[in-house]
């Protein structure tokens, strides 16, 4: 096994709705520009490229082929992957053991998603396309209105099981969710990176978005939003000659459960708001960092939040805190930039979703806190040991990324 | 910022065929037809699917044993839903529970009828309601209703 | 790579159409692997999918092969690929010493869809190529086929005796899914024209099928198996991807590859060292074409090669011996069932197809318009 670091990080200039003045390749483009400016690396300093964004969700069939001439790869060897919501920190694992096995030395991540350009709800009901055809074909009522076609409830679909379900279990109540909404938007106006700001935001203004399906509200859910990520690895010797300061991979994780909610056809449905698949990978990845006790050892958190209630729920499921302390940590501040387990304070995955990058995100401003270059968001807390959640596929993988100051004592 | 020009792409899902698993569905919309649930259950591990699955997802064998479900259960999570998927408005809410039937590892999903949207809970005790005319589709299962 | 990560088993099947479903040709590859092994699910580190969206017109398609596979609450992840580029990431994942076993699934069910070739025309730029709608997978390679053969003075037969070659091996594999009885030049030359200058029988057929493989660390592998193939070597790169601004008569992506994949398992002569190829040749052109550039034969002589018999099962280089994916494509997967073929001679289990000395094979897998992207990989024992 050997050390792996984060040399460089480069983002697109903005995350907004729609970049109308770029295609995608370009856009791409401005994030690995943005990578080498910040790395002082050059293309041929790359020894090879792991590439992610959603699956099918802008019509185009394994997109690095286009992208190829746009990302500095050509003459490398590029690696495509694909996990839904968490590619983008698969591809990271990806690129880590591009060097963790001594084949590679420098590794290149590459994530976007340019959802103007795509439909993602289209996307999202591709994933269970077959089994709607199946139950039009059992004569279901795919509309919901009646029976078990009313799988999903409405638009908020699955997630709303999944909320419905923390909130019993933890014991919080709705308006925490809106709770940690308001805090997550206004980290978010602080981060230039970010797409849904609100300086003002408060519980009593998100309580009055409409809701969707109980207990999701319009302003719990994360928007859609065109962008592109991108992260430079290195080995130990090479980070030394390259990076100043650096973030050093201490261990990664995941684990993946069965597909639930809507699969009616495996018959196999779990509660959605168990996520085992959460408590596996988080243990998993304290064993591999050598970490006896998260609580006290981990500093800082991304979770992975395409919805406002994860944040709480996913801090319950990797053991931060005690299953219904969540909320409670909430209420005191300790998950504000100035507490004691400050979470997301880039604004999460509510604030800002290009699919494709959402799950890097979470390493690299990960990284940002640990090398204290996270600007206006820097934590008040000294950050030594960050956690960075992921979570996809079809609400069902979870990936995990535990990421230090100084290297791993191997 | 300048805006440039914008072409149109399709993907077009109509042209595929899609294969499903048939045969647990298939038995269990015969059986629904009488009014009764029929999933199947793993041999090693006990573990009862609805509908039945081809395999344990624990044990990774094939499994064939039928197993009888109840048609009572208990709602594990639910919804009420007061949109649609593109946003528009409800005229009224909608229950959607996800309920486990008794006998069934495994839960499934349906509408709640004769509930108020502020009595349904996690626990809550709930029964099919069986459509009077039944055809052996899963239409048959109307509704879940309070016990 | 000295003997690090070894491939300890392997299933595989392909068919016109198969009459399954995903889950449950998943299911029965896995099952059947664990099965010869005397293993379970458990004793599976991880596990790499290789599954193309487009072609199963589903969104994270493999979301739902993860039970089938037996990755329940476990360890997986998907390259979106050809599984070539899958087996080279579980062979990562070895050799990071963080797993001591990973299996790689990859299947394609290309009877969903209506017109086996769609899911390329996803691949051509949207702002462009599909605007024009002059190019497609066939027509892509036709002009790959015509620029190859022009530029090396090569005739059409060239073409007719590469899909004989390999449909003949293809007929005595029980493995492939298009096994035509005496399968002659005839035949091919009066198959149905395609593009020209290709026919039906130049082109790869649509098909059904899938292969999954498992890894091990060297000394998991010892207990696993009597019969470990090794993995010595291995290398990817990509090229641009307009094909205007390729030399599509050569392979320079590949050329980079395998000079990676040689360069770690040692070999500098591979004409010499390397016993067979299998390579992921969607249409007969090539077949030559990626052979050179894998530095296997000649530049300039594949016509003579094929006439001669140098590259049939009892020649001095044999070319897909196993009938390569002329016989059977099932997209995404190829790559994989290349490497289970090369298993299978390695081991000297290949049957009637059964080359001489089996000692060091190369395998080749290829994504993208007339293979904009190639991985390389050198097995041996």
């Amino acid at each position: 096994m050997r050390n792996v670091a984060i040399v460089g990080i480069g983002y697109t200039p903005v995350f907004v709705s729609k970049r109308r003045d770029v295609c995608i390749p370009e856009m791409i483009s401005e994030a690995v520009e943005n990578a080498f400016k910040n790395s002082g690396l050059t293309p041929a300093d790359i020894d090879a490229v792991v590439f992610g964004n959603m699956h099918t969700f802008e019509g185009l069939n394994l997109p690095h082929l286009w992208s190829a001439d746009f990302i500095a790869s050509l003459g490398k060897p590029v690696m495509r992957i694909a996990t839904g919501g968490t590619t983008g920190m698969s591809a990271f694992h990806a690129a880590y053991y591009h060097i963790a096995s001594g084949l590679h030395d420098v590794v290149m991540v590459v994530t976007y998603e340019k959802h103007s350009e795509g439909d993602a709800q289209v996307g999202l009901m591709g994933i269970i396309t077959p089994e709607i055809m199946a139950m039009l074909a059992a004569g279901i009522d795919v509309t919901g209105q009646k029976g078990m076609g009313a799988i999903g409830g409405g638009s908020a679909g699955g997630i709303s099981y999944q909320a419905t379900s923390y909130l019993h279990h933890s014991g919080a109540g709705i308006e925490h969710i809106d709770a940690i909404a308001a805090m997550e938007r206004r980290n978010a106006s602080k981060n230039p990176y970010a797409h849904l700001k609100d300086p003002e935001a408060t519980a009593e203004k998100i309580a009055q978005t409409p809701l969707i399906s109980w207990p999701i509200r319009f302003g719990h859910v994360c928007p859609t939003t065109d962008g592109a990520t991108v992260c430079i690895l290195a080995s130990e010797e090479k980070a030394a000659k390259i990076a100043d300061k650096a973030a050093w991979v201490w261990a990664v994780a995941n684990c993946a459960s069965d597909a639930t909610t809507g699969n009616l056809i495996e018959g196999i449905i779990t509660d959605p708001g168990e996520q085992m698949p959460a408590t596996i990978a988080a243990k998993k990845a304290y064993e591999r960092a050598g970490i006896q006790d998260p609580r006290k050892e981990i500093d800082y958190v991304e979770i992975y939040n395409g919805f406002a209630h994860q944040t709480l729920m996913f801090l319950e499921r990797i053991g931060m805190c005690e299953v219904g302390e969540a909320h409670k940590l909430l209420e005191k501040g300790e998950l504000e930039m100035s507490g004691s387990l400050p979470v997301n304070a880039s604004g999460g995955v509510v604030s800002t979703n290009a699919i494709g990058t959402s799950a890097l995100n979470r390493v690299t401003e990960c990284a940002l806190q640990l090398m204290g270059q996270a600007g206006e968001h820097q934590v008040e807390k000294e950050v030594h040991k960050a956690l960075a959640h992921g979570w996809g596929g079809l609400m069902q993988y979870v990936t995990i990324t535990i990421l230090a100051d100084k290297p791993k004592k191997l | 910022m300048e805006e440039t020009r914008q072409v149109q792409g399709t993907w077009d899902l109509s042209t595929f065929k899609f294969r499903i698993e048939g045969e647990g569905i298939k038995n269990m919309l015969k059986e629904m037809k009488e009014a009764k649930l029929l999933g199947n259950r793993c041999h090693k591990c006990g573990t009862v699917y609805l509908p039945a699955n081809f395999y344990c997802r624990k044990c990774h064998i094939a499994i064939h044993e039928p197993a009888e479900i109840s048609d009572h259960g208990e709602v594990m999570s639910y919804t009420i839903g007061y949109a649609d998927v593109r946003g528009n408005p409800l005229d009224e809410p909608r229950v959607s529970l996800m309920v486990k039937l008794d006998g069934s590892d495994t839960w499934i999903m349906g509408a709640g009828e004769d509930m108020k949207p502020e009595d349904v809970h996690i626990g809550m005790r709930v029964k099919i309601k069986w459509a009077d005319q039944r055809v052996g589709n899963l239409q048959d299962m109307e509704s879940f209703i309070p016990e | 790579m000295d003997k690090k990560v070894a491939i300890v088993g392997f299933r595989m099947k392909s068919a016109p159409d198969l009459v399954t479903t995903r889950e449950r040709l998943t299911f029965e590859l896995t099952r059947g692997l664990f099965d010869d092994l005397g293993i379970e699910r458990e004793d599976v580190d991880t596990t790499i999918f290789c599954t193309n969206d487009f072609l199963d017109g589903r969104t994270i398609s493999n979301c739902f092969l993860e039970g089938p596979a037996g990755c329940y609450m476990r360890d997986e992840s998907k390259v979106e690929m050809d599984a070539l580029n899958g087996l080279m990431y579980a062979c990562m994942r070895i050799l990071s010493g963080q797993y001591r076993t990973a299996m790689v699934v990859s299947l394609a069910l290309t009877g969903y869809q209506v017109s086996p070739y769609l899911h390329i025309e996803y691949q051509l730029s949207p702002i462009y190529d599909r605007q024009m709608r002059l190019l497609n997978e066939l027509s892509a390679a036709a002009l790959q086929a015509r620029s190859y053969l022009t530029r090396y003075g090569y005739s059409e037969e060239l073409l007719d005796a590469v899909a004989v070659q390999a449909l003949s091996n293809a007929a005595a594999n029980p493995y492939q899914a298009r096994r035509i009885p005496g399968v002659s030049k005839e035949k091919v030359a009066s198959s149905s024209p395609y593009y020209e200058p290709l026919k039906e029988l130049h082109c790869y057929p649509p098909t059904d099928g899938g292969c999954v493989l498992l890894l091990a660390s060297a000394e998991r592998a010892k207990e696993l198996t009597d019969k470990p193939v090794w993995v010595l070597g291995m290398g990817q790169s990509i090229e641009t991807f307009y094909l205007g601004e390729r030399d599509l008569f050569r392979s320079p992506s590949t050329v980079k590859a395998a000079k990676r994949a040689y360069e770690l398992a040692g070999i500098k002569d591979p004409k010499a060292e390397v016993d067979l190829a299998e390579v992921s040749a969607l249409f007969a052109h090539q077949e030559p074409l990626l052979a050179e550039a894998l530095g296997l034969l000649e530049e300039g002589a594949a016509e003579s090669s094929y006439q001669s018999g140098d590259t049939a099962v009892s020649g001095k280089m044999p070319i897909n011996p196993s009938g390569g994916a002329l016989g059977g494509h099932p997209v995404s997967a190829t790559g994989l069932i290349r490497a289970a073929e090369a298993v299978r001679q390695l081991r000297g289990e290949a049957g009637e197809n059964q080359v001489g000395k089996a000692e060091v094979a190369v395998v080749h897998g290829q994504d993208g318009p007339c293979a904009q992207q190639n991985a390389v990989v050198v097995l041996g024992v």
